[in-house]
């Protein structure tokens, strides 16, 4: 167990001349789960599908439990011991969820006939349904069960709850939790429903245009980040690096500070400005600071770009 | 047991689940000998990261309001008596600065901010 689970060091991916994925450098520790935020077409998915060779990186390179995705041979046996749920369901869409489950225990030496049985009462499936016929939210659930069942060390988990209801979303944490996570087992997973991923990460990532803006443990997030909303005039430019992100709001300026908010705050009340607020922040406060960019209030997130935000992963 | 968390508050959830169970304990509604959940069970029922769960389990019982015992789980204790005055009143005395500034700071007089303090004791009931 000791094996780093996803280690990326410089991936890269162009498409023609479009970069989606830049210099991207991932190590993610055996029982972590990992929560990779970032907005529509910051690089994902991309990265997910070359973690499981369906995509080819550019430049750089990527190891799943200790294994090159690139390498036919080594492919298969992350295959073998990796879940994938992904946003497009690319299942064969005649079949049953329960022909769908006998044709992919075959390939699995630590598939649970038991888990699957359990899983698709509990996540109320229609085994019996041909798979395109069913809505959204019972394609994920196929997807999971299938994931789940295989005996995955990872689960790579692509939007899983999108399209779903509440109190499946609910019951999708709960199972993810008892039957993967408590067993130490490890957890990659993009979502854009941060109370979620808040819930159940320990660790957030958050992507934009490609790169990795942010890496914390989301305790660290809880107990160090801070907002200070301060006005004055002539407030520092160059920022500390302990600034994730720095915007001019009229005569206010908020700044996300990563770790000595107070400190930084006497700083600035040296200059002159005076401090309105330091408070905690959500998950999903930090993420609009620090990738918004159309907020007509704003002057753009000056700080988020310049800090070398990795220096705290 | 009744919990309440809230992961987007700011305030660690260990420490939500810590003082929560504290208060718990605290108020009688858990007693001395009674079993907490298993890691695995609470975090599934609260829904939060099991490694959460075990951090707020590993320091009760450091704080000696639980203890554990070796494959059989974790009980709350029975209190502290093992604690030195001197000891509890270090503990303490951070949060009562606390109270006193934030006090201070909302403009509240002595007498209001002492009578808050008098009515959380009297909410916790008649021990001691």
């Amino acid at each position: 167990m000791s094996e780093t689970a996803i280690f990326t060091e410089g991936l890269s991916k162009s498409f023609r001349a479009q970069a989606a994925v830049r210099e991207l450098s991932l190590k993610i520790q055996p029982g972590a789960v990992y929560g990779f935020l970032g907005r529509n077409g910051a690089g994902k998915t991309t990265t997910m599908r070359m973690l499981l060779g369906l995509v080819r990186p550019t430049k750089g390179s990527a190891r799943v439990l200790g294994l090159d995705p690139t390498k036919e041979p080594e492919l298969l046996r992350i295959l073998e011991r990796v879940g994938f749920v992904s946003q497009r369901k690319q299942l064969y869409g005649w079949a049953t969820p329960a022909e769908l489950v006998r044709m992919n225990k075959a390939y699995f030496p630590r598939w649970s006939d038991e888990a699957a049985a359990g899983l698709a009462k509990r996540l109320e499936i229609p085994m019996n349904m041909a798979f395109k016929t069913l809505s959204i939210g019972n394609q994920s659930k196929v997807a999971l069960l299938l994931a789940l069942a295989q005996g995955a060390e990872i689960l790579i988990l692509d939007e899983p709850t999108a399209g779903l209801d509440p109190v499946m979303v609910d019951e999708i944490l709960r199972t993810l939790i008892e039957d993967h996570i408590s067993q130490g087992r490890t957890i990659f997973v993009s979502s854009h429903h941060l109370s979620e991923v808040e819930q159940i990460c320990d660790w957030v990532g958050i992507l934009e245009e490609g790169q990795l803006l942010l890496e914390s443990r989301l305790e660290e997030i809880r107990q160090e980040f801070r907002l200070v909303i301060a006005s004055g005039e002539g407030l520092p430019v160059v920022l500390p690096t302990d600034v994730v992100s720095a915007t001019t709001d009229g005569r206010f300026r908020r700044y996300v500070v990563a770790r000595e908010a107070e400190r930084f705050a006497a700083e600035l009340r040296g200059q002159g400005a005076t401090i309105l607020e330091i408070s905690p922040l959500g998950l999903r406060e930090l993420f609009l600071h620090l990738v918004r960019k159309e907020d007509p209030c704003t002057l753009g997130n000056a700080g988020a770009k310049a800090a070398p935000v990795s220096s705290f992963s | 047991m009744l919990l309440h968390l809230n992961p987007s508050s700011g305030v660690p959830v260990y420490l939500q689940l810590e003082a929560q169970v504290k208060q718990a304990v605290a108020a009688g509604a858990l007693r001395t000998g009674e079993a907490l959940p298993s890691t695995r069970k609470l975090a599934a029922e609260l829904r939060i990261n099991p490694n959460t769960v075990a951090r707020a389990y590993q320091d009760l019982e450091r704080d000696g309001v639980t203890r554990s015992v070796p494959g059989g789980g974790t009980f709350v204790a029975d209190g502290m008596p093992g604690l030195l005055k001197s000891e509890k009143v270090k503990r303490l005395r951070p949060h009562a600065r606390q109270l006193a500034v934030e006090g201070r700071q909302l403009r509240m007089t002595r007498e209001e901010t002492l009578k808050l303090l008098e009515e959380e004791l009297d909410k916790l009931g008649g021990q001691a």
